[in-house]
């Protein structure tokens, strides 16, 4: 490691590194804007200036921008020479000539980046006494406000937006100290990433529109560190809460799972926790008052315990504690998953992959370093948009590795590797039904049905590793295809095969898997990445439970049975006819749930159940991590409780030992963990409830936080007593302790100094590094080097039928989704329900764009405009899953069009 | 009357066109190096001419050349910078509208040199009837086999394409000139890599400036060693002058670089004097961009010796008490002229045109100019000058490309050599409102600050 010389002092630093980030991974305060750890260095603000000493005897030395500078061994800087330190005031000077003064209305002011580094810089005497310049701000769209006037021309939103993300429609336009940065006019930011720019603007040009609904400064925020539940990749979120109502939702920095960056549905689809539709007390229905108190409650459902057959139905949207609780209530053996047979089968074969140990599942951060990625079907733009991002970062980064291998200039001079690279590109096969956005960015494409993407998989699989069987009849482009996907894979260090459930096909999961183990037995590290559908469906499916098809014929068995549904609309889960067939053959429906739907309509008694916010929960994501989302506020109305603390109730009921002892989750973890032996170490997902510092909790809220003694005044004048979180070591209060808390508790970053989300450099090992402790979570897969088993057995050609179609879902990012759509932005970006099919098939049929078609699905006829789409294969019928209002389909079946209407 | 090497035909009725440039020699130099010579031997005689960029920087030309990288199956190009934009300089524009067979003609020699089969020239946006120009001309040296495949039968294939800016001055550097060649925003970048490894499409690339292309013509007609007989010491050849302000004669003007600043603008033969029977107080001779010198500092060195026009003599004395031959650009100031005025017509001027990519160029020379506007409209106060002072200080040598330089020098030489003249503006605002300064004495510079890093 070369060491370097801080102002006389040494310090050893990492090979490789710009000396900003030697600097700040030292701990050093060194003030930057344009810099950014996941984009580097262009140069452009100058504020991070230092100045660099030829040798020991060079006392004049030069100015140079530390993030343009690379360490050396035996360099000497200095941070705190006057010259530097005046220049970088001056920089500030330069850049609040036209900045406003307007942080006092300013949604960033007190947490602002601008602020802390002016601060930090020195400058306060202001030499500018001319008129500031202003701009006309735009209409962005429903997530994000647009402030032109507060910009500082640091150039990140723009480098993040399209060089990051993707983005085409944000741009920079003008010249001089006139430049713009926003849209050609008016209008809804594209890019499903656009929410990242109120995080990545130094200042308040881009914030969070849906905070501003709601606004609270950011230090009156009660928060926590949660998980998000809109995709199975479980994001590392912070929630934040004031009044009971959740304010805000900022990126929790997990080098390992998202970076510095979340999906637009992640970081606002929050707004459900606030929804009127919320289920706010017990109900009991058909009797004159419905509304009930727990009591009544408690009485009622002993008398639906006894001497009923109890059947659970789980949750892949519901945590483990809460899942294992109602296992743990109706039994094992009475336990169903709340998914159809079709999607149990493919998430059973993803568990035994994923615990045989035969093959190693990438973190994000690993699918951004892989050097080759296959895509086999799974339309992660939609299914999963945080891997697509990192998928496109792994594209970027290997042709920028590629070259700068030959040329000598570090990884970070993001301008000069972007010279370099031009149009290079990574490589990435996209292999799904339907065009993606990534297809832009993909050395190879192809739209085919499921089982036919799945033979060019096997094919592939067959060319890496000529033991396995060769596809039958395959066609010579098929062949060609396979050929070069096979060679790029096998001449990559890192390939990774990402593949998923959203098909409904059993034979890519295993076709992917017969990719990875050949190119594992050619000793690579190959990485196979599934994504699955909700945030726990991995938890859920480790859990080995039955189907719901299981459910319904077990229900149908008996004449008396009790079914508890544990968070989940069956109607959005399960066909809404085996949905309908399974509540008239139970005599009695409990449902927990946090959110009013048709299955909260069809239940008898009617239980409030926590969000996320509210809630304490474990969940599984797709690389098979457990992680711990903490509880963000009590609910003020105490009916609403986490679904497992009403099913620990609920089952104290039945025994006598029920001494009023609840069960804190962590010890629900250990139940499950003793109990299934493939959740050995998930209680280390995070520190137990009773972990604490010399005795001190860890406060949720931060020292700045105002009114403490006064928010609630117009009720009582007395302040009441702090609520007590038994759970978690973490504490409703500002007091506690302040120092660094372990990664899986920390509430929220700030660092003396910095008072932006720019402080995880604090948290930091080192810049862009992971954070001090290790990432948070466990991971319950791993390799340990098994052989693996190959599966050989390859599907048929997919052929059109004549007159039907095979049914297949299409996600969309905004819309799919049961509880992101509470979200108005979301909702309003959602597309109106249609039916899709290929230009030839709807020529066939004689049909045009627009006509309302009629398919029966489950003895239930639905009828929606067509809409024809270019890219889909023949045969295929495309329907979007989940909006708001639609039932669930069945999948994967074969359906025909019945009517249809002109 | 000086040699002329460039203009020595310039007055030729018709030498616009194919025909009278042929007749007259024309395409002479490219046959000669098509047919007789190799390219390394064009590249020999280029560097024994001792050839300097005429754009301003006046680096070697034929140094430039041999740094191209040669990757095998890789296209080169050149790029012909007719971006000419700097304030006070239009000889290029000359050239193209009256001669351009003669920046096509050292197009070919030149490309043929480095091995290119694509050339730009890159033209701009104000100059709009040019294009028009270069284009007949194109299609006039393509029709007599000059351009397009197999070169008068030689196996040389080149095409010139013209392409036009939209009008900003940052394009003149050569990194956001390929910036906006490529259809980007015309942003510099940041070297490495350099242009010659990693240029336009990615591709080796030499950007030239027009008058130094057309000077390979007759380097080639009369031989390197010939050529490097012009002129004095490093200063060889002759340099394209665009002489404007208040003299008798403006226009552009070639001369040998053996000729002193004074017989320059005193001369019959060039600018014929001070119009109107002034005085000279002041002059920048190479372009807005370089420092400008009081009329004492300019006709004779601070060591006393005679000021010659070439890049050494007015570079004399560095920042202190020279200036820079730049590119040629030649202003004149009589004493009628106000230095404050002069100085914020400069700066408002660097501040429309900065790109708006780093934070000191960007905003410090906005701020210079406000300053400005208010000591030249009498609002200006004593700390004014020493807060332009220090503006100008922290821009220089802190901005990713040479623009911040170019907008700081301006301001920091009226101060060094003028600085009575704005304490003047700033004691007597009615005064200065109503008349001029008039000449002064301008014998205390200002002690230099060490100038800053890079």
């Amino acid at each position: 490691m070369p060491t370097i010389y801080i102002d006389n002092k040494a310090f050893e630093v990492k090979a490789g590194k710009n000396l900003l980030e030697a600097c700040l991974s030292l701990g050093l305060d060194l003030p930057y804007f344009c810099w950014h750890p996941a984009m580097g260095s262009v140069g452009a603000c100058r504020q991070c200036a230092v100045k660099v000493f030829k040798d020991e005897e060079d006392t004049r030395g030069r100015i140079v921008m530390s993030c343009m500078e690379s360490v050396k061994d035996g360099l000497r800087l200095s941070v705190n020479d006057k010259t530097a330190t005046t220049f970088r005031s001056q920089v500030i000077e330069w850049l609040m000539t036209n900045h406003p003064h307007d942080c006092p209305v300013c949604d960033e002011g007190g947490c602002c980046h601008l602020q802390d580094v002016t601060v930090m810089t020195g400058h306060n005497y202001r030499r500018y006494e001319y008129k500031k310049r202003t701009y006309t701000n735009q209409y962005l769209g429903p997530l994000v406000n647009h402030e032109m006037n507060r910009c500082i021309q640091c150039y990140r939103c723009v480098r993040y937006y399209r060089d990051y993300a993707g983005g085409k429609d944000l741009n920079v336009f003008s010249a001089h100290n006139h430049v713009y940065f926003g849209r050609e006019k008016d209008g809804v930011l594209q890019s499903p990433f656009s929410g990242n720019l109120v995080e990545v603007c130094p200042t308040g040009v881009f914030t969070d529109k849906t905070l501003k609904e709601h606004y609270t400064r950011k230090w009156d925020l009660t928060n926590a560190p949660a998980v998000c539940q809109h995709c199975s990749l479980g994001c590392n979120v912070i929630a934040g809460e004031r009044y009971g109502q959740l304010r805000n939702i900022v990126n929790r920095y997990n080098s390992e799972v998202n970076g510095y960056f979340l999906c637009d549905k992640g970081r606002f689809g929050y707004e459900f926790v606030n929804s009127e539709n919320r289920v706010t007390q017990p109900l009991i229905r058909k009797r004159q008052s419905e509304a009930v108190n727990r009591a009544t409650l408690m009485q009622h459902m002993s008398t639906l315990l006894s001497g009923h057959t109890l059947i659970g139905i789980g949750s892949p949207r519901a945590s483990l504690e809460s899942n294992y609780a109602l296992m743990d209530l109706v039994g094992k053996e009475n336990f169903y998953q709340g998914i159809p047979d079709d999607l149990v089968y493919i998430e059973q074969k993803i568990v035994d992959i994923l615990l045989s140990g035969a093959i190693h599942t990438p973190s994000l951060k690993e699918i951004e370093q892989a050097d080759a990625v296959l895509i086999l079907g799974e339309d992660i733009w939609n299914t999963a948009p945080v891997m697509a991002l990192a998928v496109r970062q792994s594209v970027m980064k290997t042709a920028a590795t590629h070259t700068t291998e030959q040329v000598a200039i570090p990884l970070w001079h993001d301008m000069a590797v972007r010279e370099l690279v031009q149009d290079a590109k990574g490589f990435l096969a996209n292999m799904t039904v339907t065009a993606s956005p990534l297809d832009e960015i993909s050395a190879s494409t192809m739209r085919a049905a499921p089982d036919d993407l799945a033979r060019l998989g096997f094919a592939i699989a067959h060319i890496l590793n000529p033991s396995l069987p060769e596809v039958p009849d395959a066609t010579d482009a098929v062949r060609t295809q396979a050929m070069n996907i096979s060679r790029a894979l096998q001449q990559a260090k890192h390939p990774v095969i990402i593949t998923g459930t959203s098909c409904w096909n059993n034979a890519l999961v295993r076709a992917a898997f017969d990719i990875a183990a050949a190119l594992d037995l050619t000793e690579k590290r190959a990485g196979l990445a599934f994504v699955m559908q909700d945030c726990n469906s991995l938890g859920l499916a480790m859990m080995r439970s039955s189907s719901f098809e299981k459910a319904i014929t077990s229900a149908e068995r008996s004449s008396n049975v009790t079914a508890i549904i544990l968070e989940n609309d069956l109607y959005r889960s399960v066909p809404a006819g085996q949905a309908d067939a399974f509540f008239s053959s139970c005599k009695n429906v409990v449902v927990l749930d946090t959110l009013h739907n048709r299955t909260t309509e069809r239940a008898d008694v009617l239980i409030p159940a926590a969000t996320f916010a509210e809630a304490d929960g474990t969940f599984v994501n797709n690389e098979a991590r457990a992680q711990c989302s903490s509880q963000v506020f009590m609910p003020a109305n105490s009916e609403v409780r986490e679904s497992f603390k009403w099913l620990s109730e609920i089952r104290s009921l039945k025994t006598t030992a029920g001494n009023g002892h609840e069960k804190h989750p962590d010890e629900i973890l250990q139940a499950l963990e003793s109990k299934f032996p493939q959740f050995k170490g998930i209680s280390r997902s995070a520190p137990p409830h009773d972990f604490r510092f010399h005795g001190a909790r860890i406060p949720r809220e931060s020292h700045r936080y105002s009114g403490r003694t006064a928010m609630q005044a117009n009720i009582d004048v007395s302040e009441p007593k702090p609520l007590q979180d038994d759970d978690s070591p973490l504490s409703y209060t500002m007091e506690g302790y302040r120092g660094p808390a372990p990664s899986p508790l920390i509430p929220f970053f700030w660092a003396p100094g910095w008072n932006s989300g720019q402080s995880v450099n604090k948290f930091q090992l080192e810049t862009g590094g992971s954070l001090k402790g290790g990432e948070p979570g466990v991971r319950l897969a791993e390799q340990t080097g098994v052989t693996p088993v190959f599966s050989r057995d390859i599907p048929d050609a997919f052929t059109a039928r004549q007159d039907k179609w095979l049914l297949l879902p299409q996600y969309h990012l905004f819309g799919s989704g049961e509880l992101s759509v509470y979200t108005e932005g979301i909702a309003s970006q959602s597309p109106a329900p249609y039916i899709s099919l290929s230009r030839h098939d709807a020529e066939r049929a004689g049909l045009k764009e627009g006509d309302i078609v009629t398919v029966k699905s489950d003895g239930k006829a639905y009828s929606l405009p067509l809409s024809i789409h270019g890219s889909l294969p023949d045969g295929i019928m495309l329907v979007p899953a989940g909006l708001r209002g639609m039932d669930s389909w069945s999948w994967g079946g074969w359906v025909n069009i019945s009517t249809v209407k002109v | 009357m000086g040699r002329k090497l460039l203009f020595d035909k310039a007055h030729i009725e018709g030498i616009r066109y194919y025909d009278v440039y042929r007749a007259n020699g024309g395409y002479g130099s490219a046959e000669k190096a098509l047919k007789s010579m190799t390219p390394e031997q064009v590249l020999d005689e280029v560097k024994k001419s001792g050839l300097r960029g005429r754009g301003g920087a006046g680096f070697p030309t034929g140094m430039k050349w041999s740094f191209i990288a040669k990757p095998e199956g890789v296209p080169r190009y050149l790029v012909c910078n007719a971006d000419e934009s700097e304030p006070g300089t239009f000889k290029d524009r000359y050239l193209m509208e009256f001669i351009p067979h003669l920046l096509i003609e050292g197009l070919l020699i030149s490309s043929y040199t480095l091995g290119c089969n694509s050339c730009y020239i890159y033209i701009r946006g104000e100059y709009a009837w040019i294009p028009d120009i270069l284009e007949q001309a194109i299609a006039e040296a393509k029709k007599n086999g000059w351009l397009g495949k197999n070169i008068q039968g030689t196996g040389f294939d080149l095409e010139i394409y013209v392409q036009r800016g939209a009008g900003a001055y940052i394009c003149g550097e050569e990194t956001a000139l390929i910036e906006s060649l490529e259809g980007k925003r015309g942003n510099p970048r940041i070297k490495p890599p350099f242009p010659a490894v990693k240029g336009l499409w990615d591709c080796p690339t030499v950007v030239n400036n027009v008058e130094t292309l057309a000077t390979v013509v007759p380097i080639l007609r009369i031989g390197g060693d010939e050529y490097a007989k012009y002129g004095t010491g490093k200063s060889t050849g002759t340099k394209l002058i665009s002489a404007c302000g208040n003299i008798n004669k403006p226009g552009v003007y070639e001369i040998e670089m053996n000729i002193s600043v004074e017989e320059f603008i005193y001369s019959d033969e060039y600018c014929g004097g001070i119009a109107n029977g002034k005085r000279l107080k002041a002059c920048i001779p190479g372009g807005s961009s370089v420092p400008i010198l009081p009329a004492n500092l300019l006709l004779k060195t601070a060591k006393g010796e005679q000021r010659m026009m070439t890049y050494e003599s007015l570079a004399d004395g560095g920042f202190a008490t020279g200036t820079m031959l730049g590119s040629g650009g030649f202003i004149v100031l009589d004493e009628d002229q106000c230095i404050v005025k002069n100085t914020l017509t400069f700066a408002r001027f660097y501040h429309h045109e900065s790109c708006g990519q780093c934070s000191p160029c960007r905003e410090g020379t906005g701020w210079m100019k406000r300053v400005l506007h208010n000591i030249e409209h009498g609002k200006g106060k004593m700390s004014d000058i020493d807060l332009l002072w220090d503006i100008q200080r922290k821009i220089e040598g802190n901005t990713i490309c040479p623009l911040g330089d170019a907008a700081a020098w301006p301001v920091a030489a009226a101060i060094r050599h003028f600085r009575d003249e704005f304490e003047w503006h700033v004691l007597h605002p009615d005064e200065a409102t109503k008349r001029n300064y008039g000449l002064a004495h301008y014998a205390d510079p200002l002690e230099i600050a060490a100038p800053a890093a890079v």
